[in-house]
């Protein structure tokens, strides 16, 4: 201590001698002063800028710099105070125009202050680490007029009071509320936030808070979305006209709290309004301004995401399990497609084409569209139907979109390979009957096939093309080796590959003799050309076109089925025939027979054949005689067999064992593949395996997958592990 | 008119000022040009100045002549002279300062009170920037010697970054400003100082050997304006705070402070503090065998993101030079001479630098031959380079060890009373510093554009710095 004061005391002693006038400083001190308190009054005109920088100068030169900072600090800060009283007494409106004034006048003066004490601004100060001229300033000016008492909470409550007016609808000075928000920024960013936008913000969460509860209780939800969105944009438009750019997401983020989040659950299922009703009466352009607006908030594109799932869900459940619906394949699907159109349209013109929401609707359309066996088979009969007839006058375009659509349904079905094997039929159906409409449209979806599911897929549906084709060729040849052959009876055989098409058993049944000549010529002529092969004939498939003469001369050409020829054939020789007689000759199998006679005897106006007694069913005891009477207004008569479009009870049963049977080489050859490359591997874990690998074709059931591995192990492709029996070893 | 150039200076304030590019004063120039009301009368203690308000403008914001026009100082028009109670001569100068870039100082002038009248208009940093240019090992010219009072051998020099330097001897540092006005000395509790470095232009840190018992020494904070200790860092082992002896001294760019350290114990290795808080953040105690508490040179290598460490003969019987990774309190690269051949040729390491543009350490032996050890191998040896100076023969009575420095491509080594300067890719000598008396040159430091090279015997350091641009 004592040291320290020997030290002053030194000091003082030198500056003696270099300043001659003892009372200098205070001199010059004084000058300064003077000239702050003229800058203050706005007159200093007067002033001489050179000298007061001077002075200044000097003083720090002569140490004297903290008696000019400390001065410098009381002067301003009692002007300060002074002006802070001046505001306080401004009345109503003028508060903060007066606040305004003052708050210009101060930063002028500021300026022009620091202009004298620039010198001691970059050494002294420098030197001591003390706040510069300028914060030093700003500071005083925050701690005397913003923060004193009687301005502090006025000044905060005049603002957020112009806001809510503004809000209220009011028109407010813009520009005097953005001079002041500026002020508390240049104050520095913890005055603007801690003085005004922290409250501002809990004004208006707290205003935000009553309107939208007084809107939820008056409004639906589509007016609710509006005003809320209209709200949004004010406040960000407010932002751009009088308050930090930063502050944008702040007040952004409390109206989504209060106007979105705290609500959305309510406006979601708003009843009669919600998104349900958005969903069916197709309001686009509410359901895009709930999205925008729920996107903002957490949660709130997965609340409507939800919602939206759960109703596709169970409108779809309705639609799929609906008996009703599924009596007309084509109508269940085209009611799909309309679904599915829609929920495209939706996400697309109101989500944005979310990928979220476009997800959500895919794995929606599966979920229910599997529900029903049935859809695989639904879905090709669409197709069949479309192929068959829908698609005249329709341009190619046009056919590629609906083709793609179907593509679109295929895609949800768990069960390719049961469609697989329906389409098939239904292919082969077309082709042999020749009802198909165009090739083109065939092969295009064939391709669409092949690039969903791969080369494996549609490789019999290609080998079907393929034999339509050579069975055309086939045909040439065969009548251009037989000349002779033009006259008689004509046939067309299709040749067909074992395994490309849906396989049938053979029903062998009698030819007529005319017939069976030329299919032995055939015959012959084919083995001739292509050794090694065998054929058999598909009598069940095929038709025939007689010429007929009835009783009275009417002559008419019959298009009838294969096995309806040979009964036909049967009456050139006699008049009369029984069931057993006929069954007899053409040992054609009972079932197929008596539809087939059925089909002859007792549909209106294309009975060709009387039988007796006249009853709907074909007894065994039924004599059968030719129809004289018969009469048609065509020339051409086409006479169907007695068979449903759909298939009946047992062939379902037959496609599905069918389906089965052909699942459980592919499960085996999926089972062996990841063996190989694994070597060593638990149950569950093959299970998983298989179950991925075979998801694109179909859904394995873990039970045969357990079924073909106890196979697979019996055949020693597999063993269990000695020690772990939960694990299976390959063996090479 | 004269507004114009000064509306800025409302809305934002700049601490430090910077002379004008040279694009910006063309096209103030153009603005203004041919424009009468742009000329201004200077009354300068008697003599009469004219100019136009597009020089002065030069000296930016932050100065006399900023404020001078600042709008709300009603100055224009001028109706008459503006006098200003200063020296005219030095006035001329920085008239012509700012005019041209260039400064040129009458003999009759000295140095110090244009300095004072600089620091008057606000221009000091205009004066600095113009005496000298941007470094070159190749055209450097002896612009200073200054001659110290110190009674005993230099220590060390250290090159501040803005062109002021500090040179320790025993246990006082004196710190000099760009200017080369000395300031106040600094010590740490008057202990031997072992290193000193610059922080920034006004924060030093001074490294000192501990007293014994006391707990003095170690490594301290200083103002280099006013020379007060503003921070004593503190070494703890196993939360204890312990005396220490603090050695070589490095920085980086994440404000880390690094310091060999001896304690007394087992605080022996590189300690870490932080440059903000003060706090020892991390210590890499050195492994049996191994010397790092001793280390002679730290240097801190960005693009590797770890720390050299180099302990030399003959503090040590042998060399240890390694490489500290602090992530993960890892060695990454270490090289020793531990077992090598040597006393043939006496080629021992006594300084090292690492040059992370070309992989390698250089290293210098006492003869000045350089050696370079290939950083990307592991136990690699020295390749020397075989330049030899023959001087073997006549070596001076008081020898220095070579000492190496690495700045912008230039390689520099000291060795008796000269420096040497390698350029390019094989490290050709290229120039060479010599000044005849003041003995060996015990060390030397670049920095602020120039360097300083301490001599062991007459107490005197030498500045090296590079004349402006030529004017063609």
């Amino acid at each position: 201590m004592s040291n320290q004061k020997k030290r002053n005391f030194q000091i003082e002693a030198f500056k003696h001698r270099v300043v001659v006038d003892p009372k200098y400083a205070d001199k010059t001190w004084q000058i300064l002063e003077r000239a702050i308190h003229q800058i203050y009054n706005q007159d200093a005109s007067g002033l001489s800028f050179e000298e007061l920088y001077r002075n200044a100068y000097n003083m720090v030169l002569h140490k004297f710099g903290d008696k000019l900072y400390t001065g410098f600090i009381a002067t301003m800060t009692a002007h300060l105070k002074d002006k802070s009283k001046l505001i306080e007494a401004a009345q109503g409106g003028s508060f903060l125009e007066e606040l305004n004034k003052k708050w210009n006048e101060h930063n002028k003066a500021l300026e022009m202050i620091r202009d004298i004490l620039m010198y001691m601004d970059r050494t002294y100060i420098e030197s001591t680490k003390k706040p510069h001229v300028h914060p030093m300033g700003l500071s005083l000016w925050r701690d005397n007029v913003v923060h004193s008492p009687k301005i502090h909470s006025r000044l905060l409550n005049t603002l957020l009071d112009l806001v809510h007016k503004e809000r209220t609808g009011e028109v407010i000075d813009r520009g005097l509320v953005r001079n002041v928000t500026k002020m508390f920024m240049d104050l520095g960013e913890s005055v603007y936030q801690d003085d005004f936008e922290k409250p501002f913000l809990d004004a208006s969460s707290e205003f935000y808070k009553v309107e939208s509860q007084e809107f939820i209780e008056s409004c639906d939800c589509g007016d609710y979305l509006k005003k809320a969105e209209k709200r949004l944009t004010e406040e960000i438009d407010r932002v751009g006209h009088y308050l930090d750019a930063k502050s944008e997401d702040k007040i952004t983020s409390v109206v989504e709290k209060e106007m979105i989040a705290n609500h959305m659950q309510r406006l979601v299922l708003m009843e009669n309004s919600g998104l349900v009703t958005m969903l069916l009466n197709d309001k686009y352009e509410d359901l895009g301004r709930m999205y925008n607006l729920f996107r903002r908030v957490t949660n709130g594109l997965a609340t409507v995401r939800d919602v939206m799932t759960s109703h596709l869900r169970e409108m779809g459940k309705q639609l799929v399990t609906d008996p009703e619906k599924s009596k007309d394949p084509v109508e269940f699907v085209q009611r799909l497609l309309d679904e599915r159109d829609k929920y495209d349209k939706i996400t697309s013109t109101a989500f944005g084409n979310d990928k979220t929401f476009q997800n959500a609707s895919n794995s929606s359309f599966e979920y229910f569209i599997n529900l029903n066996a049935r859809s695989p088979e639904f879905i090709s009969l669409f197709v069949d139907d479309k192929l068959r007839k829908g698609l005249k006058g329709i341009a190619d375009a046009d056919v590629e979109v609906v083709l793609d659509k179907v593509m679109m349904l295929f895609r949800y079905l768990q069960e390719k390979d049961v469609f697989e094997k329906y389409y098939k039929q239904h292919l082969a159906k077309r082709l042999l009957s020749g009802k198909t409409v165009s090739d083109d449209a065939e092969k295009s979806l064939i391709v669409k096939l092949k690039t969903e599911c791969g080369y494996q897929f549609t490789s019999k549906l290609e080998g079907m093309f393929t034999d339509m084709k050579t069975s055309e060729d086939t045909m040439r040849g065969f009548y251009g080796s037989h000349p002779e052959l033009s006259e008689g009876p004509t046939l067309i055989v299709q040749v067909l590959t074992t395994g490309s098409w849906p396989t049938q058993p053979a029903v062998p049944c009698n030819l007529p003799a005319e017939v069976s000549v030329l299919c032995e010529k055939f015959r012959s002529y084919y083995l001739g050309t292509h050794t090694g092969r065998r054929l058999s004939w598909q009598t069940n498939m095929g038709t025939a076109d007689i010429k007929a003469i009835f009783g009275k001369g009417q002559k008419h050409e019959l298009n009838v089925s294969t096995f309806q020829m040979c009964v036909l054939m049967l009456f050139n020789n006699s008049d009369r025939l029984s069931y057993k007689e006929i069954e007899q000759a053409t040992e054609i199998p009972a079932p197929d027979l008596k539809r087939c006679l059925q089909s002859l005897a007792c549909v209106k106006g294309k009975n060709v054949i009387k039988k007796e007694p006249m009853s709907k069913d074909i007894g065994e005891e039924d004599l059968f005689c030719v129809n004289d009477k018969f009469t048609s207004k065509f020339y051409k008569v086409k006479i169907g067999t007695v068979v449903a479009q759909k298939e009946t009870e047992p062939e379902k049963q037959e496609t599905r064992q069918r389906v089965e049977e052909d699942r459980k080489p592919q499960i085996e050859a999926a089972i062996v593949r990841i063996m190989k490359s694994r070597k060593i591997l638990d149950h569950n874990n093959i299970i998983a395996e298989v179950t991925k690998q075979l998801q694109p074709r179909f859904l394995a059931n873990p039970t045969e997958i357990k079924k073909r591995i106890e196979s697979l192990i019996e055949r020693d492709f597999l063993e269990r592990d000695n020690t772990d029996r939960k694990l299976y070893r390959y063996l090479a | 008119m004269i507004e114009d150039y000064f509306l800025g200076k409302n809305k934002k304030k700049k601490k430090s000022s910077h002379l004008l590019s040279v694009q910006n004063l063309e096209f103030i120039l153009l603005t203004s040009m041919g424009n009468s009301k742009d000329r201004i009368k200077f009354n300068v203690g008697g003599r009469i100045f004219e100019t136009t308000s597009t020089t002065l403008a030069n000296a930016g914001h932050d100065s006399f002549f900023g404020a001078l026009f600042d709008d709300d100082w009603n100055l224009s028009p001028p109706k008459e002279d503006l006098f200003i109670d200063r020296n005219p001569d030095c006035f001329a100068v920085l008239l012509d300062l700012l005019r041209t870039g260039d400064l040129n100082v009458p003999a009759n002038i000295p140095e110090r009170l244009l300095h004072r009248e600089a620091s008057f208009y606000g221009l000091l940093h205009h004066v600095r920037t113009a005496k000298w240019g941007p470094f070159d090992g190749n055209r450097l010219r002896l612009s200073d010697s200054v001659k110290g009072i110190a009674p005993g051998d230099g220590t060390a020099v250290r090159a501040g970054p803005d062109g002021g330097c500090c040179v320790a001897h025993g246990s006082v540092v004196h710190v000099f400003d760009w200017m080369l006005e000395e300031h106040c000395p600094i010590n740490l509790d008057y202990q031997r100082v072992n290193d000193v470095g610059w922080i920034d232009s006004d924060n030093i840190v001074l490294s000192a050997c501990e007293k014994l018992g006391r707990g003095d020494g170690g490594m301290g904070l200083f103002s280099s304006s006013t020379g007060d200790l503003r921070y004593k860092f503190q070494v703890c082992h196993e939360n204890q705070v312990k005396s220490y002896t603090a050695g070589a001294l490095s920085f980086n760019q994440d404000y880390k402070i690094f310091s060999s350290c001896k304690g007394r114990s087992n605080e022996y290795g590189v300690g870490v503090w932080d440059q903000i808080t003060g706090k020892q953040t991390d210590f890499f105690y050195e492994s049996p065998g191994w010397s790092l508490g001793d280390a002679d040179k730290l240097q801190w290598l960005n693009g590797m993101n770890c720390l050299l460490v180099a302990t030399l003969f003959p503090r040590k019987d042998n060399c240890y030079i390694s490489l500290l990774d602090f992530r993960d309190k890892n060695m990454v690269w270490s090289w020793s001479d531990i077992g090598s051949p040597m006393a043939i040729d006496e080629k021992r390491v006594r300084d090292a630098i690492a040059m992370e543009d070309s992989n390698s350490i250089c290293v210098v032996n006492e003869f000045e031959d350089l050696g370079f050890i290939d950083l990307r191998m592991y136990g690699g040896s020295v390749r020397w380079s075989s330049r030899s100076r023959l001087m073997k023969s006549k070596m001076p009575d008081e020898p220095c060890y070579p000492k190496l420095a690495l700045h912008e491509g230039q390689l520099f080594s000291s060795m008796n009373d000269s420096i040497s300067v390698f350029c390019g890719p094989d490290w050709v000598l290229t120039s060479r510093l010599r000044r005849s008396y003041g003995g060996s040159i015990c060390d030397f430091s670049i920095g602020g554009d120039r360097l300083f090279a301490l001599h062991s015997e007459e107490n005197v350091f030498d500045v090296w710095e590079t004349p402006p641009s030529p004017i063609i």
